[in-house]
């Protein structure tokens, strides 16, 4: 019996570690044509409209998933989020990569050293700006 | 006539009696007594709550298997489109607080700040 509980295990720990990895970068996920959007995920998303048809189904599935948290969002974090969602998918999937890791690594910091560093990196910007020089890269 | 006494007058009977048998019978006796000894082992307390014979108990045992097998790839599935649906939405959220924050994106693609978080850590 024990025997037999273990195999049932195994194989769902294999399922899951198979799905895991299969999912994090899945090139053949289908796409999904701007037509099968809700109303509201075409209003939030409609920013990429243009785009829409040329974004792998990968992509699509994550940005259709982020609207999906969007009605939750304060309202400066609406607007932010507006700005932002153009560049975001005009990004290559290992900047975006690159983009997640930062944060989670950001994220992963206490709050005060969380604060000091997004308030040194919007300063250098500002200082770079009013130089005249691009935005810190 | 006690016990021994009949014992022994039956015994002489029974041998003859089991040189005579053909194999087929004796086969079928020697399953017969197999369930007969198995039906009378100890019962089995299940997990501490209710005693049932050990024939049932295997029988539990046997049919708990057979289902569990025929379950297991419909389990493998479940556990499958489980992740996918968790992963969707962890993804989506990250993706949602990273746009919402108060950085750009391209912060986080900025070496300077990469370099100040590696110090952090």
């Amino acid at each position: 019996m024990a025997k037999h509980a273990a195999l049932i295990l195994v194989t769902l720990v294999l399922a899951l570690g198979i799905a895991t990895a299969a999912h994090a970068y899945d090139p053949s996920t289908p796409q999904t044509p701007w037509t099968r959007l809700s109303p509201d995920e075409r209003r939030i998303l409609g920013p990429l409209a243009q785009d829409w048809e040329r974004l792998p189904g990968f992509q699509q599935e994550r940005l259709i998933s982020s609207a999906r948290r969007y009605p939750s969002l304060q309202p400066i974090q609406k607007e932010r989020f507006n700005e932002r969602i153009r560049d975001w998918a005009a990004m290559t999937p290992e900047q975006r990569r690159a983009a997640r890791e930062t944060f989670q690594g950001l994220r992963r910091l206490p709050p005060e050293k969380q604060h000091e560093l997004r308030e040194r990196w919007l300063r250098e910007r500002q200082g770079n700006e009013g130089r005249g020089r691009p935005s810190p890269r | 006539m006690n016990e021994k006494d009949f014992a022994s007058k039956l015994k002489p009977w029974l041998d003859r009696s089991a040189n005579a048998i053909g194999e087929m019978q004796a086969t079928r006796l020697k399953a017969a007594r197999l369930r007969a000894q198995d039906a009378y082992r100890e019962p089995v307390r299940i997990l501490g709550l209710i005693t049932v014979p050990a024939g049932t108990a295997q029988t539990i045992q046997y049919t708990v298997v057979q289902r569990a097998l025929l379950l297991l790839p419909i389990l493998a599935l479940i556990a499958t489109l489980g992740v996918k649906s968790v992963q969707e939405r962890d993804m989506g959220e990250l993706d949602a607080q990273l746009l919402s924050q108060e950085l750009p994106p391209d912060a986080f693609l900025d070496q300077d700040f990469r370099t100040w978080l590696s110090t952090q850590r």
